[in-house]
């Protein structure tokens, strides 16, 4: 075989191999929530009772993702100093397949940032319209300032073509309203492309009559501050020519100015809110449950979580255990052990008074897929929610556990 | 007026005809410059002031006219000095401005439009036409990288910014949204979703006991212009100190 027809062969298998490798890859459908470290997604931020009121909407359509999101107090020392206090509850998604039409926190109106604290409740609702059709993986986010962004539980949303077209209405203060998708897009493209044309203009003027890259054969014997008009570089009627251009330029920069002023008289910087929304009733609520320190075994033969804590009620009348949540992972108290079952014994009612021992068992795959056993990280800790509710109050309360893997 | 001999060999030399190199190698140097030009122009706007190019919300009246006329006039400038040294031509920013637009719109509307369907009117790019043109006849005027630096810069953040504010007037329309008065850039920032971009990584004004009698816009104009100096002559050391020495060495070596 000749040099030249080994050098062919290894190009196209190069070129078949990067083609087989393009196009048997997925589509990437995570959000890289498994990537980041298990003890840190858990001690950071829990999510409570997050729902999603539709999973399949038409452009246009709304849906509501609402829940609540407590920071804990065991926020690490190392994210945002210790001390979160500027966050965020948004969306992820893959870019804005969806749009986000309103959010409440704790009841108010919340169009940015706000402020933070750890330890303190956050019940949020975000009003989120279809907009691009496709199936989409959609997640609450909790991002908080110096740490990054912390994803709540995610949900398929499929968006349908709407027949009716769609558009994105926003009324403007003074009372029109426009279509947020193409809003002032035909002028804008006019304009960048109009200045474009004219520095195009500028270039043909100087490149297509006028020699170029032979020039320096004269301008490499003259002084720089010199255009060279003695030796016929630069003209006088280039220079008359480049003077038309400045002023062409200078007047369509007025009419431009003339134009935005007539057409939007009223203008306004962009806007930044941050407040302290106000707490929630919950968080008002008598707390008549605490939790010690707890001790969590994880059995990876049968990915089951064992976590044996001490609980207290400190109110009067006999409490209920009803979930364990932790990042995007929740457990339901039940009975038969399995996927977002969490078993309790001896009992999840916990009767007023003295301290009972619990044990807690969840199996579920989810602790691997979901790279939640913090086996192989810095520590080895298990940290969560558990919501307690007695006489229609709710107490959410941590637990963390130190975590004692079993390697068999 | 008699002319000297020197002047009359240089006007011969500049009609000179070459056998090998004639307007092929002209239209090849402009065209394939033109991409790595508007290459490095937008990489270096990237790198400086990327989100304030990106998105609408980010177009603020602190930041954005004070970080964007540094980030694009480097290039601008580098090629400046290079075309007028070697061609006598006042097209060194003009030329990096029409060739970083292509390049932004192609950019910009494949990988922001095409692929992640951001609506384009919330991420135009901003153009740096207009103020090239006049950085560019400003040299042609003082053959002067000086006084170009000087008036040149200033007179190019200035017309930077009307050329771009015209664009972005409309999106600086008060609107009513989320029981507030926000600008439609800010109903944009935040119905569109990004990704990992949290709204409070926005760069734009917050205000400060130190503005200057409200008058932000106009402290960060002259503050911008007073930048784009600088970035000017970072850009005539790219120029000079890069490009041209380096092959002027080798040329002589060789």
């Amino acid at each position: 075989m000749t040099m030249r027809r080994r050098v062919h062969r290894i190009l196209w298998a190069v070129l078949a191999a990067g083609a087989v490798l393009v196009a048997s890859a997925p589509a990437a459908s995570a959000h890289g929530e498994a990537s980041q470290e298990a003890f840190l997604r858990m001690r950071t931020v829990s999510w409570i009772d997050t729902t999603f009121s539709a999973t399949t909407v038409k452009q246009g359509e709304t849906f509501t993702i609402s829940g609540t999101a407590k920071i804990l107090d065991a926020w690490p020392t190392n994210l945002a100093k210790g001390n979160p206090n500027t966050g965020y509850i948004g969306l992820i998604a893959p870019g804005p397949v969806v749009l986000l039409k309103e959010r409440t926190i704790n009841g108010v109106s919340a169009p940015s940032r706000i402020d933070v604290q750890k330890g303190k409740i956050y019940e949020y609702s975000m009003t989120v319209a279809g907009r691009r059709p496709g199936k989409w993986h959609v997640h609450p986010a909790f991002s908080v300032k110096g740490a990054g962004t912390l994803l709540g539980p995610g949900e398929w949303i499929t968006v349908e073509e709407n027949p009716d077209g769609f558009d994105n209405p926003v009324t403007l203060v003074s009372g029109g309203t426009i279509n947020l998708e193409n809003y002032q897009l035909p002028f804008t493209w006019i304009w960048l492309v109009l200045t474009f044309l004219i520095g195009l203009a500028w270039m043909i003027y100087w490149t297509v009559p006028k020699r170029t890259v032979t020039n320096l054969a004269v301008t490499s014997q003259i002084p720089l501050n010199t255009d060279g008009m003695d030796y016929g570089l630069i003209t006088k009627k280039d220079h008359r020519n480049m003077n038309w251009f400045a002023l062409g330029t200078a007047l369509l920069l007025v009419a431009g100015w003339i134009y935005q002023s007539a057409a939007f008289p009223d203008k306004m910087p962009q806007q930044i809110f941050q407040f302290a929304p106000p707490d929630p009733a919950i968080a008002s609520a008598p707390v008549f449950a605490t939790v010690g320190l707890g001790e969590a075994e994880y059995d990876s033969a049968t990915q089951t979580l064992t976590v044996q804590a001490q609980v207290t009620n400190t109110g009067d009348t006999p409490m209920n255990l009803t979930q364990f949540t932790t990042t995007t992972l929740k457990f339901a108290t039940g009975t038969t052990p399995g996927p977002g079952v969490m078993t309790v014994s001896p009992s999840p009612t916990i009767a007023p008074g003295a301290p009972a021992q619990v044990t807690l068992t969840m199996k579920d795959p989810a602790w691997e897929t979901e790279r939640l056993v913090p086996i192989g990280e810095s520590s080895l800790l298990i940290t969560g929610v558990l919501v307690f509710e007695a006489g229609g109050e709710k107490n959410y309360t941590e637990l963390q556990a130190n975590l004692t893997p079993r390697f068999e | 007026m008699a002319v000297d001999s020197k002047t009359l060999e240089l006007r011969a030399l500049k009609d000179k005809q070459y056998r090998w190199i004639d307007r092929k190698w002209d239209a090849v140097f402009w065209i394939t410059a033109a991409f790595v030009v508007g290459a490095a122009a937008d990489i270096t706007k990237q790198l400086f002031a990327g989100d304030w190019d990106f998105w609408t919300d980010w177009k603020d009246r602190q930041w954005w006219p004070i970080i964007t006329p540094f980030a694009i006039i480097i290039i601008g400038s580098a090629l400046q000095y290079i075309q007028w040294l070697a061609w006598r031509f006042p097209t060194g920013m003009t030329y990096t401005a029409t060739a970083m637009f292509l390049c932004t719109l192609i950019g910009r509307w494949l990988q922001w439009g095409a692929f992640v369907y951001y609506p384009m009117n919330f991420v135009w790019p901003a153009t740096m036409v207009a103020a090239a043109i006049f950085a560019d006849w400003v040299l042609l005027k003082t053959k002067s990288f000086v006084l170009t630096s000087l008036i040149g810069s200033i007179l190019f953040s200035v017309t930077w910014w009307i050329s771009n504010y015209i664009p972005m007037a409309a999106f600086l329309q008060p609107a009513q949204w989320m029981d507030r008065v926000v600008t439609v850039s800010d109903i944009q920032g935040i119905e569109y979703v990004r990704s990992q971009t949290p709204e409070y990584l926005r760069i734009i004004e917050h205000g400060s006991l130190r503005t200057f009698l409200g008058e932000t816009q106009y402290v960060s104009l002259v503050f911008g212009a007073t930048v784009a100096v600088a970035g000017y002559w970072v850009g005539q050391f790219i120029g000079r100190g890069l490009a041209i020495w380096p092959i002027g060495r080798f040329m002589k070596k060789w």
